[in-house]
């Protein structure tokens, strides 16, 4: 998993081979972050084009400072910040405004709407009226069907910019809190809230779509 | 004590344990929240669901993932390695 890879012994080899031009080390490194890459690159650029000409410049970049790489954070971390830092470069060369304004946290946002809580002074105050439909009582061709899946991708392009940011790189590419972070230059705890609302608000759309 | 059970699971309502799933599952908790939170889970049909459905959203969102890049793309970067090889 691309998530934990670090430079171990055997990457170091591998990187080695790569200083070399080897281009079998090349399609390997390729298969584990090339679409993580062009997914980084898709949040900063219009088209899947230019996100292309941004992981060729990437590459370049990396390959070129790979005699500076100490190892000091993972290895998918650091090619993950080439990847961002080209892509908002090229982004502002090309006078396109950002995606998005910023990762704060705005507001409150409450996972599940109050209404489904007992009031304060009931019996049970906070506690659900009644609780959600546990999924795994579903048929499973209802729960695997396409038209679910859709759902969860149509409800991910829906999220505001900064929490389908989030949800993208962690819950569908399966990049680590840390790789996000780091990739995004935003704090644990916002990369956190962000996840959360996210993954609250395609939690809601599925409930839904499932109980209706 | 008998009269409500979400007093004794000291701390958190559900409408709480629904706000702190996300902390939970990140493994960012101290070990007295994961206590607590995993006690109300255990007394609680509602939140246990509840979590486990955040589980399986984030288990779908993954399974949208195209695990390669497309056989162009990836003609193209390798093509620009040996470009950068020959330099």
């Amino acid at each position: 998993m691309e998530a934990t890879y670090e430079l171990s012994a055997a990457d170091r080899g591998l990187v080695a081979a790569l200083r070399d031009g080897d281009e079998r080390a090349f399609a390997q490194l390729l298969s584990q972050f090339g679409t993580t890459m062009l997914r980084v690159a898709r949040l900063y650029v219009d088209s899947q084009a230019v996100a292309e000409e941004v992981v060729q410049e990437a590459w370049v970049a990396v390959l070129r400072g790979l005699e500076r790489f100490e190892g000091r954070s993972t290895f998918s971390t650091w090619v993950l910040a080439i990847v961002a830092n080209i892509a908002r470069t090229r982004a502002v060369r090309e006078a396109r405004s950002l995606p998005f304004s910023s990762f704060e946290v705005e507001g409150a946002e409450p996972a599940v709407e109050p209404e489904r809580f007992r009031e304060a002074g009931e019996p049970y105050a906070g506690g659900w009226k009644s609780f959600p439909t546990d999924w795994r009582t579903l048929p499973e061709s209802r729960l695997l069907a396409n038209e679910t899946f859709d759902l969860v991708g149509r409800a991910i392009e829906e999220l505001p910019d900064s929490q389908r940011i989030v949800i993208t790189l962690r819950d569908v590419t399966g990049c680590s809190a840390e790789e996000v972070c780091e990739t995004l230059g935003i704090s644990e705890g916002n990369q956190r809230v962000l996840l959360h609302r996210a993954r609250a608000r395609v939690r809601a759309q599925l409930e839904r779509h499932l109980d209706g | 004590m008998a009269e409500s059970r979400h007093d004794f699971v000291e701390g958190y309502a559900c409408r709480e344990v629904v706000e702190l799933a996300t902390e939970y599952l990140e493994g960012a908790m101290t070990p007295q929240q994961m206590t607590r939170f995993e006690l109300h889970l255990n007394l609680c049909d509602g939140c246990f669901t509840f979590v486990e459905q955040v589980r399986a959203t984030a288990g779908m969102a993954r399974s949208l993932s195209e695990d390669e890049i497309p056989e162009e793309t990836r003609a193209k970067l390798l093509e620009a390695f040996r470009g950068w090889r020959s330099e």
